[in-house]
């Protein structure tokens, strides 16, 4: 077993993620130079240890079931959002009704409300598997996606410039 | 059982919470959790909400340094997993995935913000609001000289881990707090596994140096 490949896993030894095999253990009681480095990485992470994150608040999961209560009521993306949102749809409504009243009135003076609940009861929820619910994940996964690229372009010259 | 708590109507009150999730999904990997959240399974993402939410916030709280925007920016990581649950495929390891998507976050808000991280003064006469109580309650028996001595280090260790490259941050806090090996992080990352080594390597070898002082 040489040094390096010893060295190698010494960072997860270190950290307790792995134990160090018998042949490892052997090397390492044999050679000073890596013993001494191991115990470089033990002091390392013990003083890492030293920070501490704190649990999440008890607000944590009454928050996140509201955004997600949010979230299922919120307009899916695309056009017929505007005919899912209750203000729009609801004011859509009135100026149909309006108009339409005004047709009516115009003719013969009468029906100024009747069709407005029709005409509201046109534009229901999106029924998941058609062409449109597929549109909206299509969106919302380009957004994600959008992000994955994103992460790709990690800055390289950090690591490149810092600690050569 | 009723567990319908995420599709409880607008405005009703939330029956149990998360910690109320399904007993019985450790049995299946989080990849087959992850399936049945797909095929519209609420007490599954419940599961998994309640596995990850402690880690993620840990994640995220290194990563913004702000214990209310750790919390905001893992619940956003939960979101995106709620949205994206429709594409999901068991591919890839649901940890990778979820640590993906936290990273892009973390990488994003710490971009955004980072006017104001270099404003942020601290100041040793004050309580820390960044972290609560960490610094407020020493262990018992300190002195208040040891107290100041300790919070001093406390400040070193996370400043030095702060200024680290971007991607060394990441990937010493995924090793060392998150417990990840090379292979994980190396696939959250797009990095090879020796390239990602050696960016710990690197990591390790920095902080050493420049907190000797302390060690
Ligand atoms: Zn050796």
């Amino acid at each position: 077993m040489t040094c390096d490949e010893v060295r190698d896993k010494m960072p997860d030894v270190a950290a307790g993620l792995i134990a160090a095999t018998g042949e490892e253990s052997k090397h390492l009681a044999s050679c000073d130079a890596c013993a001494g480095k191991l115990a470089e990485f033990r002091q390392t992470m013990a003083l890492l240890d030293e920070w501490q994150a704190p649990e999440p608040s008890p607000y944590f999961d009454v928050c996140l079931q509201a955004r997600l209560r949010e979230e299922m009521a919120k307009p899916q993306a695309g056009w017929l959002q505007w005919f899912r949102r209750p203000v729009l749809a609801a004011a859509l409504t009135v100026l149909m009704g309006v108009g339409i009243g005004l047709f009516f009135n115009h003719g013969r003076g009468r029906y100024n409300s009747g069709p407005n609940q029709a005409m509201a009861d046109n534009f229901g929820p999106v029924e998941p598997g058609t062409a449109v619910s597929d549109l909206q994940a299509l969106e919302k996964n380009h957004e994600l996606y959008a992000d994955f690229e994103l992460l790709d372009d990690l800055q390289v010259q950090d690591d490149v410039t810092a600690n050569p | 059982m009723d567990r319908g708590v995420l599709m409880a109507p607008a405005g009703s009150p939330p029956a149990g919470g998360f910690s109320a999730a399904m007993a019985g999904l450790e049995a299946f990997s989080d990849a087959e959790v992850m399936v049945r959240v797909k095929a519209g399974d609420q007490s599954a993402f419940d599961y998994l909400v309640q596995k990850y939410r402690r880690p993620l916030v840990g994640f995220m709280y290194r990563m913004a340094r702000n214990a209310a925007a750790a919390e905001d920016l893992a619940q956003e990581v939960f979101l995106r997993v709620y949205r994206a649950r429709e594409t999901y495929e068991p591919s890839a390891k649901f940890a990778t995935w979820l640590y993906r998507i936290a990273t892009n976050l973390a990488v994003n808000h710490a971009r955004d913000t980072r006017h104001e991280r270099a404003e942020v003064t601290v100041s040793l006469d004050e309580p820390d609001e960044e972290t609560g109580t960490t610094f407020e309650l020493p262990d018992g028996g300190l002195t208040a000289e040891q107290a100041l001595v300790r919070r001093e280090r406390l400040l070193a260790i996370r400043g030095k881990v702060e200024a680290l490259p971007e991607r060394q941050r990441l990937a010493v806090i995924m090793h060392k707090y998150q417990q990840m090996g090379y292979k994980q992080i190396a696939e959250v990352l797009k990095l090879s596994e020796s390239a990602t080594k050696s960016l710990l390597f690197r990591a390790y070898e920095t902080l050493r140096e420049q907190l000797k002082e302390f060690i």
